[in-house]
């Protein structure tokens, strides 16, 4: 049985101890003492244990990694029995790596170097090298040459390394392999990360040593598993915040009604004038892309010339090369503040911030942690963040986030499991290096947490659309892998394999960006930028959107071109808060219930309900009062719903409307409003709208008979009512594309040339008719399925509020309103997110016929 | 007369039922494939299909008039168009004596292929009053006094509608006049490309066509087509 155990720090004379002479004299030659890192993770990694060291950004955690394996590889030089082998392996999910890793790496071994030839003693040089997508073949060809010590590089990178026949062989003998930023890859790319070291375990005779390092995130223990995998042991280091985090609340105006206001809009662009003058650099974090073009642009309006050449934006959808120089500048001190949507969260050291600003809940306690810990990078500094809230729900939400943030509660990250696309991939990857049993990929699969649970039937569903099995004609060109079933034996087809899985490997789907055009008047033919295609698909013919700080108003598109006009005057009419949306925690949304229902306790009772506010939420009067009173606003229109209740209004506006008040955030409301929309379309047979947010959803339609609608969906049946509910939906198609290209269905590079997103294009409509006319259960599919379930939603969760429910926890309560309650208000405004279809497309067509017969009378004949 | 049939023209003249069929581009499959989308796609299969529904509907025609863009590849025959245009050209010949190929943009190539089937290749049909062409470029013909109709396949037109958040895309066929002539659009027949919506995406023709005053007439399941008026006023 594995064990996954807490750690206590150890004593500095014990790690001392541990040390070579030379490495301890370098050491106390640049640091006064080991930080609290060091004392968790130094011995223990030089004692060979797996370990996961989580410690608030900003840490030393990089050199307490190294530190125990620079010992170790030092004392091997010093006696001149360094091998030509890699004995390390270093991953970080970023491929602008380089200069931390001389900071924390290259420079140290090269003063141990000189300090050992100062000494006279001879020590032989241990190589470190970089290998990342941007490697040139010539380096790569001097890595075979001269074998480095230790190869940092990045998960995707890693796993072409391990198809590399000649590289491979000096791995057969790894023993440490370092996981760095392991937080943020909770994700698909984190799932594939965890496969690839089982191949690498594969390879090499030894078992090497895990080392996982993250920023604060919760569970440790899933995470200790997501690192070493199944059946090994793990310790946690879980390295309490040294600095105290310095964080408060804000909002423009007045109160917080004002704030709400669009015509007080000016204010938020003072009010962070005032802050970014006030401190020397400033980071701000938006969450959208399109807020952080938003506030650059605003900032720029509202103070001509201040910012000119002063501010930067850094988002995920500018190039590589724009966001390094955003980077390095910041490092230089040269900007006075960056926005940023949400890249900066991640990565290299960007030099002394004073304060990070938080516009909009950043949803998750450790997601806050994470932006804040970006400030005070300085030792004896404390991280300085400031939330901005823009309106009544923001403000209880940062409140919560900043209660939970003081209290040191983190709220729980899931990862994904049984990807079969991730799989997929890395079946054909697995199969390019040798023939394989059957049993032994599947046993090494099922070595790693995230296929733990892996069904044999699953297994052999993907080998069987690797083989070409579901192929009629063509399986030359599908099939990737040749399975044989009387020797149960997995090999690779063709010759061109191994290119195939190289050029095209990767889990991070190719958003395809659109180009924007100016496409009349003047200016035309300017391109202005680019905006991706999930935006696109919002906007009509004549809307005005904001890019890179200037208005455009939509004209059409062709191709992969989208032709706006530029110089517009009118106000944009896309929301901007409305793409990208990060889902809240559901943790964070059980804690506002709570919250809620505290204060609903004594609700007539405000001079008590004030007080204890200030006490739970460390928060000010104003900030309490605010609260309160949005509360009791609610109880006297309709309900506070909490966590114990879910209120579902029910009012009638040109449709009838249910809006459920639920704070399980968007993830599960997503399920759930989606399941309680199918049940009420298909009562009617009619499509039934819907909008989801945070902390509830609503359901609109022609008549909606709520004693049907909501005792229809329970735990039992949501999985099967939402497997209908979303067939039809533009969600499915989208992530379909996604893991086709991830499953290597579709190709970015074949037959030796690039394909721009562009050129396959292909509409995610046309694959999907093309994929159910295969199989309904082709594997890759039942992906997509799951991906929309799981990752995008939050079926588990929703499950589990489902029966608390049936068990009675949960209580639902049903009100009439004449009209939508404050807590409602939000999510009216930002409106219908999507639509459950039941109406075919053959029916909509009549119908809109006989419709805009009647509309135009005989006039348009 | 004229008959809209699904996403194919019906005509009759000079005692002739014609049917016209749009943009067909077999050979995509390939292009996918060749592209690195590794997905089977039966082209030719799902044609055939949409054939057979109209021919139920239309008995013995007299002819068959294909407007262009048969074939997908431009500078090259790849085996995809061999195969599946023979088997379109075979089965067409099964359903009518005479068959008419236009010679599209894109069929470059396609002689050798018609020729193999012993068809003729055109750069335009004309009958009675009515003239068929691609629609990529002008030609004489066109502008005869006896043309009353013009009939064109190219632009691969059709039309959202919207209700709501709910937007569903159509083929659809323009028609209108322009120059003294009456203009019929006639949206493709491969299911596997829907088209452009004319107020979003230019529908490419040669002419400077006035779409915003052309009736749009949709196409929906079952051969059905429905009158929506003129395109200025479909409400988006």
């Amino acid at each position: 049985m594995a064990e996954i155990k807490f750690i206590e720090p150890n004593s500095g004379e014990e790690v001392k101890k541990v040390l070579h002479p030379i490495v301890s004299e370098w050491f106390f030659g640049k640091f006064k003492d080991f930080s609290k890192t060091q004392l968790y993770g130094v011995k223990n990694i030089y004692d060979r244990k797996n370990i996961l060291v989580s410690a608030p950004t900003g840490g030393t955690k990089t050199l307490t990694a190294f530190l125990g394996i620079i010992n170790y590889l030092v004392d091997l030089a010093l006696k001149n029995e360094l091998e030509d082998k890699i004995y390390a392996v270093y991953t970080s999910p970023l491929k602008a790596l380089s200069n931390d890793i001389y900071i924390n790496l290259i420079s140290p071994l090269e003063e141990i170097l000189k300090l050992a030839e100062k000494k006279g003693l001879k020590m032989q040089e241990v190589r470190v090298a970089l290998r990342t997508g941007d490697t040139t073949p010539a380096e790569r060809q001097k890595m075979l040459k001269k074998v480095p010590n230790i190869l940092v590089t990045t998960p995707e990178t890693l796993a072409i390394v391990l198809t590399s026949p000649k590289l491979v062989e000096k791995l057969h003998a790894v023993e440490f392999v370092i996981v760095d930023e392991i937080h943020a890859l909770t994700n698909k790319r984190g799932v594939y990360l965890t496969l690839t070291l089982e191949r690498l375990c594969n390879v090499s005779l030894i078992e090497p040593v895990r080392i996982g390092l993250s920023a604060t995130i919760s569970p440790l223990e899933e995470m200790a598993k997501f690192l070493v995998g199944n059946g090994r042991d793990c310790l946690i280091a879980d390295v309490k915040l040294l600095k105290k985090v310095e964080i408060s609340l804000d909002y423009p105006g007045e109160n917080i009604l004002e704030s709400e206001n669009a015509d007080n809009q000016k204010k938020l662009y003072h009010l962070l004038d005032e802050l970014i003058q006030g401190n020397r650099t400033t980071l701000i974090f938006t969450n959208t892309r399109n807020a952080t073009e938003r506030i650059v642009h605003h900032l720029d309006l509202q103070f001509p010339g201040r910012y000119v050449g002063m501010i930067g934006t850094h988002h995920s959808s500018m190039s590589k090369e724009e966001r390094f120089k955003i980077e390095d500048r910041l490092r230089k001190g040269e900007l006075k503040a960056v926005v940023s949507s949400t890249s900066l969260e991640l990565g290299i050291d960007i030099g002394s911030i004073d304060l990070v600003i938080l516009i909009r809940s950043p949803k998750s306690v450790s997601r806050a942690l994470q932006r804040i810990g970006r400030a005070g990078h300085r030792l004896h500094e404390n991280p300085r963040g400031k939330f901005i809230v823009l309106d009544r729900d923001d403000l209880v939400e940062c409140s919560v986030l900043m209660k939970e943030m003081i209290e040191n509660k983190v709220d729980k990250t899931a990862i994904p499991k049984n990807a079969l696309d991730v799989l997929a991939q890395q079946i054909f990857g697995m199969a390019i290096t040798k023939i394989w049993g059957a049993d032994e990929m599947l046993a090494t699969i099922k070595k790693s947490y995230c296929y733990e649970n892996l069904t044999k039937d699953d297994f052999y569903s993907v080998v069987s659309y690797l083989a070409g099995d579901y192929a009629l004609e063509h399986r030359h060109v599908y099939a990737k892998i040749w399975y044989d079933e009387s020797t149960k034996q997995i090999g690779k087809r063709g010759k061109l394999a191994r290119v195939m899985y190289m050029t095209n490997i990767g889990t991070i789907p190719d958003e395809s960006y659109i180009s924007v055009v100016v496409g009349a008047g003047e200016g035309k033919g300017v391109n202005v930028g680019k905006i991706d295609e999930n935006f696109l698909e919002r906007m009509k013919r004549g809307d005005v959107f904001v890019l890179g700080g200037h208005k455009y108003q939509f004209l059409y598109t062709r191709g992969m071109k989208a032709f706006v006009k530029a110089h517009v005057t009118k106000n944009p009419t896309i929301p901007s808060w409305f793409s990208e949306m990060l889902p809240l925690n559901f943790d964070v949304g059980l804690a506002i219930g709570k919250l809620r229902r505290l204060i609903k306790e004594k609700i007539e009772k405000k001079e008590e309900n004030i007080n204890f506010l200030k006490e739970y939420l460390y928060c000010s009067s104003d900030v309490a009062e605010e609260i309160y009173s949005y509360c009791k606003e609610q109880h006297d229109f309709s309900e506070v719903p909490d966590d114990k209740t879910i209120v579902v209004e029910k009012f009638k506006e040109e449709k009838e409307y249910l809006m459920f008040h639920s704070m399980y955030g968007r993830r599960v409301n997503d399920a759930l409003a989606r399941a309680f929309a199918f049940a009420a379309a298909r009562h009617k047979h009619r499509d039934v709208e819907m909008g989801i947010c945070d902390s509830g959803f609503f359901i609109s339609g022609e008549k909606l008979d709520e004693n049907k609608i909501i005792p229809w969906v329970t735990s039992k049946n949501l999985r099967d009512i939402l497997k209908e509910a979303i067939e039809r939906t533009d969600i499915l198609k989208r992530r379909f594309r996604h893991c086709a290209a991830r499953s290597l269905m579709i190709l970015r590079n074949y037959k030796g040339r690039e394909k721009s997103v562009g050129k396959q294009q292909v509409h995610s409509e046309f694959l999907f008719s093309a994929i159910k006319k295969i199989s309904n259960e082709f594997p890759i599919l039942r992906e997509a399925r799951r991906e929309v379930f799981e990752d995008l939603m939050d079926v588990y969760n929703a499950e589990k509020v489902l029966r608390w429910i049936e068990a009675g926890e949960v209580k639902i309560k049903k009100i009439r309103v004449p009209i939508v309650s404050p807590f409602g208000l939000n999510l009216m405004i930002q409106g219908r997110s999507d639509l459950i279809k039941m109406e075919d497309r053959a029916s909509f067509l009549k119908r809109m016929h006989e419709l805009h017969l009647k509309l135009i009378g005989e006039k348009g004949k | 007369m004229i008959c809209y049939l699904g996403k194919t023209l019906l005509i009759e003249e000079k005692g002739k039922k014609i049917i016209v069929i749009g943009d067909l581009h077999l050979g995509m499959g390939e292009a996918l494939r060749d592209s690195g989308v590794l997905i089977e796609i039966d082209m030719i299969g799902s044609m055939i299909k949409g054939l057979d529904e109209v021919f139920k509907k239309t008995g013995k025609v007299n002819e068959i008039v294909l407007l262009g863009d048969i074939k997908h590849y431009f500078g090259k025959i790849v085996k995809e168009e061999w195969n599946d245009v023979l088997k379109l050209f075979d089965y067409l010949k099964e359903k009518c004596g005479k068959i008419i190929v236009i010679r599209g943009n894109h069929d470059v190539l396609i002689k050798p292929i018609a020729k193999k089937a012993e068809i003729e290749v055109g750069e335009f049909y004309c009958i009675g009053k009515y003239c068929f062409v691609h629609g990529d470029k002008d030609c004489d013909e066109i502008w005869d006094k006896k043309i009353e109709y013009v009939v064109i396949g190219h632009g691969h037109p059709a039309v959202k509608l919207q209700e709501g958040v709910k937007i569903e895309k159509y083929k659809c066929f323009l028609e209108g006049k322009y120059r003294g002539k009456n203009w019929i659009i006639v949206p493709s027949f491969s299911e596997y490309s829907i088209g452009s919506d004319p107020r979003e995406n230019e529908v490419i023709t040669a002419w400077n066509l006035p779409f915003e005053r052309f009736k749009v007439r949709i196409v929906g399941e079952k051969l059905e087509v429905f009158n929506f008026g003129r395109l200025s006023l479909l409400k988006k």
